[in-house]
């Protein structure tokens, strides 16, 4: 449905999309995720036909974004980051012009209105004035802008931003229903965001894509190990515990951290979940447990490392 | 044009919306008024006389054409780029010719409102029994309803070149100064600079193009041409600088 193909995009010196590539099937929800300044937005901007790329091709259910904008513009939905709606207008007034915009009947877009403000829980305020709705609901406006023309493709630009957590949480089950149906490209710098409603995540990372796949994809390939924390109760010296816990089946590794009192600190490592292992051979010792947990790569982990540029080498691998 | 009409209503619709519009609109009564019964002792009580003076045979309407246009187009395109609404409007799927057509003939039938308010003062002569010479009123109407399509047109370039609405409203009033009194500065010229120069900014004169035909009441189509093709040039312009907007980012 939608096919980016080796896309640069530059300002003047500075490159803000840097040879960025990825496919996006019908029906496949997408997440774009990377810190602010990464190009999410710029990316959607090319995409959605309001900029040119410097470099390479965009191809929208067949059509390019450069020769055929219009035909690409007209199969897309597209919420930008900053909510752009006409505060002066009611909100069924905004929802009208937009059908206008897109050719609709008026009797179409009467219809239409009606329906996408339904689904967007706004059904009761077509006659409210834009500005004087809550961030939330000019939110939701904006995704019923969107949506009207009942697109196959949504771009939503930072659909939850600035909501409170209960506006984003609406915001984000409405999503999910649209998703259903569609193809949705959606961006946030808020990771939860991610997990919750896209299955595939491309993170990009200053302008390039740094990981592209599904989320257990990701975290398999490119979460690093997982291990188990333990915490115990011993007078013994942490190397005796260390060099003991290493002799046990499956573990490959056992590493003492810190010492607190009576509590050290351990850090195991070995084939999968040692935890009933470690608890057995604890409570034999006579050692008091204080902590057994299985500290798993998470998609959470992944994110701050790229974000943070921890190890960038091992991310560029995977991409 | 897929999308101007939608784009043209929506334009007019949010100038009444706005207060602005209405607090020109009810400006430009009261001093046409006031100019109206200025002139009309002058002119000996001759009603065609005084409405025409209002309608642009005087320096009132000049002033007003140079400084009432860019003050309705400087926001359509430098404050929704701010606001995110040009985006909107860039990524529907309608032309950038459309959208900026729309909004000059946004601003032109506005303008063209604001001038046929001195229809109100002739249908009082009417009523009063100093019947006008409607033809003639018409004439000079659609004269100076032209002319505000191209200072319009010169405004929306204003308002696409620079970020904030004051600013293009500035540059706007500059440009329509420049483009009217170029023709003064050529006959002050004509000596030091040779014909040429002179000759070709005579071309642009706009003041001469309305009186010649609107003002004396005789329409004629080489002078309407004039505003047309004048007003497609800058129309033209402002498409190819939105255009350029895109690519600059």
């Amino acid at each position: 449905m939608i096919e980016v193909q080796h896309l640069t995009r530059r300002f003047g010196a500075r490159t803000a999309v840097d040879d960025v590539s990825f496919r996006l099937q019908r029906g496949e929800v997408v997440g774009f995720l990377g810190p602010n300044g990464a190009g999410k937005t710029t990316t959607m901007r090319v995409l959605t036909g309001f900029l040119p790329p410097s470099a390479g091709r965009v191809v929208v259910d067949g059509f390019d974004v450069l020769t055929h904008s219009l035909d690409v513009r007209a199969r897309l939905g597209y919420l930008a980051e900053s909510v752009p709606l006409y505060r002066e207008h009611r909100v069924q007034e905004m929802l009208w012009f937009q059908g206008r915009l897109r050719g609709l009947t008026r009797r179409e877009s009467r219809t239409r209105a009606g329906a996408v403000l339904e689904r967007v829980g706004l059904a009761d305020r077509a006659r409210s004035l834009i500005g004087r709705l809550s961030k939330g609901q000019r939110q939701r406006v904006g995704l019923a802008v969107a949506l009207l023309p009942d697109p196959e493709v949504l771009v939503l630009d930072e659909p939850t931003s600035g909501l409170d957590p209960l506006q984003r949480i609406e915001v984000r089950r409405l999503i999910q229903e649209l998703a259903r149906e569609r193809t949705v490209l959606l961006s946030s710098h808020i990771l939860p965001e991610i997990e919750a409603t896209c299955p595939r995540v491309i993170i990009l990372q200053r302008g390039r894509i740094a990981a592209d796949g599904t989320q257990t994809e990701l975290v398999e390939r490119l979460g690093g190990e997982s291990f188990v924390r333990l915490e115990l109760e011993t007078a013994e010296a942490p190397e005796a515990v260390a060099a003991e816990l290493a002799r046990l089946p499956g573990v490959q590794a056992a590493e003492a951290r810190e010492r607190a009192g009576a509590f050290l600190c351990l850090e195991v490592r070995g084939a999968g979940d040692l935890r009933e292992a470690l608890g057995r051979h604890a409570a034999q010792r006579g050692w008091a447990v204080r902590e057994l947990s299985w500290q798993r790569p998470t998609l959470e982990k992944l994110f701050a490392r790229i974000a943070l540029e921890l190890e960038p080498a091992r991310a560029e691998g995977a991409a | 044009m897929k999308g101007m009409l939608a784009i043209y209503r929506r334009e007019l619709a949010g100038l009444f919306l706005a207060p602005l519009a209405w607090i020109l609109l009810v400006c430009v009564l009261l001093y046409q008024a006031h100019f109206f019964l200025y002139v009309l002792p002058l002119k000996g009580g001759e009603v065609n006389g005084a409405l025409v003076f209002v309608l642009g045979g005087g320096v009132p309407f000049w002033l007003l054409s140079i400084f009432l246009p860019p003050l309705l187009t400087m926001r359509m395109i430098s404050e929704e780029s701010r606001s995110g609404l040009l985006e909107f409007l860039l990524t529907a799927p309608v032309s950038d010719a459309a959208v900026v057509l729309g909004k000059a003939l946004a601003a032109t039938t506005f303008l063209a409102l604001v001038w046929a308010s001195t229809f109100l003062f002739a249908a009082l002569c009417q009523a009063l029994g100093a019947a006008p010479d409607w033809g003639w009123l018409l004439a000079v109407w659609l004269g100076a309803t032209l002319v505000s399509a191209l200072f319009s047109a010169l405004g929306l370039i204003a308002s696409a070149l620079f970020a904030t609405p004051l600013l293009a409203a500035f540059m706007a009033i500059l440009a329509n100064i420049t483009l009217f009194g170029l023709p003064f500065l050529a006959r002050s010229w004509r000596g030091p600079t040779g014909e040429r120069l002179a000759d070709l900014l005579e071309r642009v004169d706009v003041l001469a193009h309305f009186q010649g035909s609107f003002l004396s009441g005789a329409l004629d189509s080489a002078h309407v041409l004039f505003f047309l093709a004048w007003t497609a040039a800058a129309l033209f312009l402002a498409v190819r600088v939105v255009e350029s907007r895109r690519w600059l980012g």
